[in-house]
C-alpha cells in the first residue's frame, strides 16, 4: 500500500465516522426523545452538535489539557526542536510541527491536530531522560507519521465523537434510572431497548475508535523505519519502552490512543473497567508484534539486552552526568 | 446499436482513468519539485555559512590557504550545478573540502574555545542533518515518479506529454545509515 493510498483511505475513513457519528447521535438523540420526551431528545441532539463542534474548533487546547501538555518557549529545547525539524523534512511536511512536553517519568509521546499545519508533538519529560538521540529520532518518526498519514486528524475527530456521545448517554442514563420511577409510561420492553441502547452506544463508538488506532501503529511504525531507513532505531525505542516499567503519573484514558504506546496498559484508571477483559478494546498492539513486525520488514533480530547509549537529556541540560 | 454503446463505454472509461493517471502523474511530479527546493533553501543556507567559517577559521590560521581555496571553490561548484546529481557530487566534495577545514580548525584551541566557532560548526552540523532528511524525502519522491512513468501504460505517453526522468540527489555514500553494532560488549 502506497503512502497516498493510506492517506486516501484515512481522509475516507474520517468520513465514515463522521457520517456515523451524526447517525449515532440521531439514534441516541432519539431513543431519548421516544422514552424520555421529545424536548430532552431535541435537546440531547442540539447540544452534543453543538458540544461537537466546540470540540473540534478547540481540540488543540483540550488534547493538551487531557494529556497535560506544556508549550515550550522558542529558544528553550533547540536539540530537540532540531531534531523533530529535521524528521519533518525527510517527511516531507509543509511545516515542522510545534513541540510540547509533558512533565512525566514514564518515556511515551503522542501527535495531536487536525491539520499537519496546526498539529504538534509532545513527548515525556521520561522520554528524553531514556531514549538516545537515535531511538528519540525514531519515535518522533512515528509521531510525524501519523501527522503526514493523517492518523491524527482522524483519531482527533474519533476522540471527539466518542466523548460526546458517551456524555449524552451518560446524562440519558440517568435522567432513565431517576425519571423512569415516577412516570412509567412506554413500559417494560422500551425501557430494556432503551437501556441496551444507551448502553451500547458508548461502547460502539469506543470499539470503533479502538478499531480505527491499532493498524495505524504499525503503519506508523513502519513509516518511521522508512523515513530514518532504520528499522532497527523504531524496533530498539519499542524495547525501550517494553523494558521500562514507570507508570504514566497521569494518563486520560480518552486519549490513550494517541500516545506512541499505550499509557493505560500500566494504569489501573477506574474508566478502563469492562475494558480490560479482552484486547480487543486494546488501543495498541502488544509492543512484541510491533518489534516483530519490524524486524520482520528489516530483516534484522534484536539482542535480548539494549546496548547502553546516552539519552538525550543530557543534550538539551535536562540531566546532570 | 449495442456495439456503439459498448464503444461508447469504452471510451469514456479510458478517458477518465487517462485523466486520474494524468494527474496522478503531476502530483508525483510536484511532490518530486517540492522536495527538490527543499535541498536548495538548506544547500543555500550552507554556502551561507560557510564564509562565516571561513572567516573564523582565517583568523588564527591565514596560512592554510590551500583548504580555503578548496573551500570556496567546492561552495561554488555546488551553486553552479544545474542538476540534482551535479548538485550532489558538488556537495559531497564540499563536504569533503569542510571536513578538512574542521580538521585545521582542530588545531587551534582558542579557535575551537570560541563561542563563533562553536556556533557555526553546531549551525553547519544542524544543516548538514537537514540536507541528508531532504535528500531523502526527495530520493523517495523522485523514485516513486520515475518508476510511475517507466511503467505501463504510461512508459508509452509519458514522454510525449513532457514528463522526463528525475535525478536522484547524490545516493552514493549516503544510502544507508552507519549500522551500530548491537552485540553487547562483553
Amino acid at each position: 500500500m502506497t503512502l497516498q493510498q493510506q492517506i486516501r483511505r484515512n481522509r475516507l475513513r474520517s468520513g465514515i465516522v463522521v457520517i456515523g457519528f451524526v447517525v449515532l447521535l440521531g439514534v441516541v438523540a432519539g431513543l431519548i426523545g421516544v422514552v424520555l420526551d421529545l424536548r430532552l431528545g431535541v435537546v440531547a441532539l442540539v447540544g452534543a452538535s453543538l458540544y461537537a463542534l466546540f470540540a473540534i474548533i478547540s481540540s488543540r487546547r483540550m488534547v493538551a489539557r487531557m494529556t497535560g501538555a506544556q508549550e515550550v518557549g522558542p529558544d528553550q529545547l533547540r536539540p530537540l526542536r532540531r531534531v523533530v525539524e529535521n524528521v519533518s523534512i525527510a517527511a516531507g511536511l509543509p511545516v515542522t510541527p510545534d513541540v510540547r512536553i509533558v512533565d512525566d517519568p514514564s518515556p511515551n509521546a503522542f501527535a495531536a491536530g487536525i491539520r499537519p499545519q496546526t498539529s504538534y508533538i509532545g513527548v515525556t519529560t521520561g522520554l528524553l531522560r531514556v531514549m538516545p538521540k537515535r531511538e528519540l529520532e525514531a519515535v518522533l518518526g512515528h509521531e510525524i507519521s501519523h501527522v503526514r498519514n493523517r492518523d491524527t486528524y482522524l483519531m482527533t475527530m474519533a476522540t471527539i465523537f466518542a466523548g460526546v456521545i458517551a456524555l449524552i448517554a451518560d446524562v440519558g442514563f440517568r435522567m432513565l434510572v431517576s425519571g423512569g420511577r415516577r412516570s412509567r409510561r412506554g413500559g417494560a420492553l422500551v425501557l430494556v431497548v432503551a437501556v441496551v441502547g444507551l448502553l451500547l452506544a458508548p461502547y460502539a463508538a469506543l470499539l470503533l475508535r479502538m478499531s480505527l488506532s491499532r493498524r495505524r501503529e504499525f503503519l506508523a511504525d513502519q513509516g518511521s523505519a522508512e523515513l530514518l531507513s532504520d528499522p532497527e532505531a523504531m524496533a530498539l525505542a519499542l524495547r525501550r519502552l517494553e523494558l521500562d516499567t514507570t507508570t504514566m503519573a497521569y494518563a486520560d484514558a480518552s486519549v490513550a490512543h494517541l500516545w506512541v504506546e499505550s499509557p493505560t496498559s500500566r494504569v489501573e484508571s477506574e474508566r478502563r473497567g469492562v475494558l480490560a477483559l479482552s484486547n480487543l478494546f486494546d488501543t495498541h498492539p502488544p509492543l512484541e508484534q510491533r518489534i516483530a513486525a519490524l524486524e520482520e520488514s528489516g530483516g534484522f533480530r534484536l539482542p535480548e539486552t539494549l546496548p547502553p547509549d546516552r539519552p538525550f537529556a543530557f543534550e538539551l541540560g535536562l540531566a546532570e552526568e | 446499436m449495442l456495439w456503439l454503446w459498448i464503444l461508447f463505454g469504452a471510451v469514456a472509461l479510458v478517458v477518465v482513468l487517462g485523466a486520474f493517471g494524468y494527474n496522478r502523474l503531476v502530483r508525483l511530479r510536484n511532490e518530486a519539485d517540492t522536495g527538490w527546493s527543499n535541498i536548495d533553501v538548506q544547500l543555500q543556507r550552507r554556502g551561507d555559512l560557510i564564509p562565516n567559517l571561513v572567516e573564523a577559521v582565517r583568523g588564527y590560521a591565514a596560512h592554510e590557504r590551500g583548504v580555503f581555496e578548496e573551500v570556496t571553490k567546492a561552495r561554488a561548484a555546488v551553486q553552479a550545478a544545474g542538476t540534482p546529481g551535479a548538485a550532489g557530487s558538488a556537495n559531497d566534495m564540499l563536504s569533503a573540502a569542510l571536513g578538512r577545514l574542521l580538521a585545521v580548525a582542530e588545531a587551534y584551541p582558542e579557535l575551537k574555545a570560541s563561542d563563533n566557532f562553536l556556533r557555526l560548526q553546531e549551525d553547519l552540523t544542524d544543516t548538514e542533518d537537514k540536507i541528508s532528511a531532504a535528500r531523502r524525502y526527495y530520493n523517495s519522491t523522485v523514485m516513486h515518479f520515475n518508476t510511475a512513468i517507466q511503467s505501463l501504460p504510461w512508459a508509452l505517453v509519458a514522454r510525449p506529454l513532457g514528463f522526463r526522468d528525475k535525478e536522484f540527489f547524490s545516493a552514493e555514500g549516503d544510502t544507508a545509515p552507519p549500522q551500530v553494532s548491537l552485540t553487547p560488549a562483553t
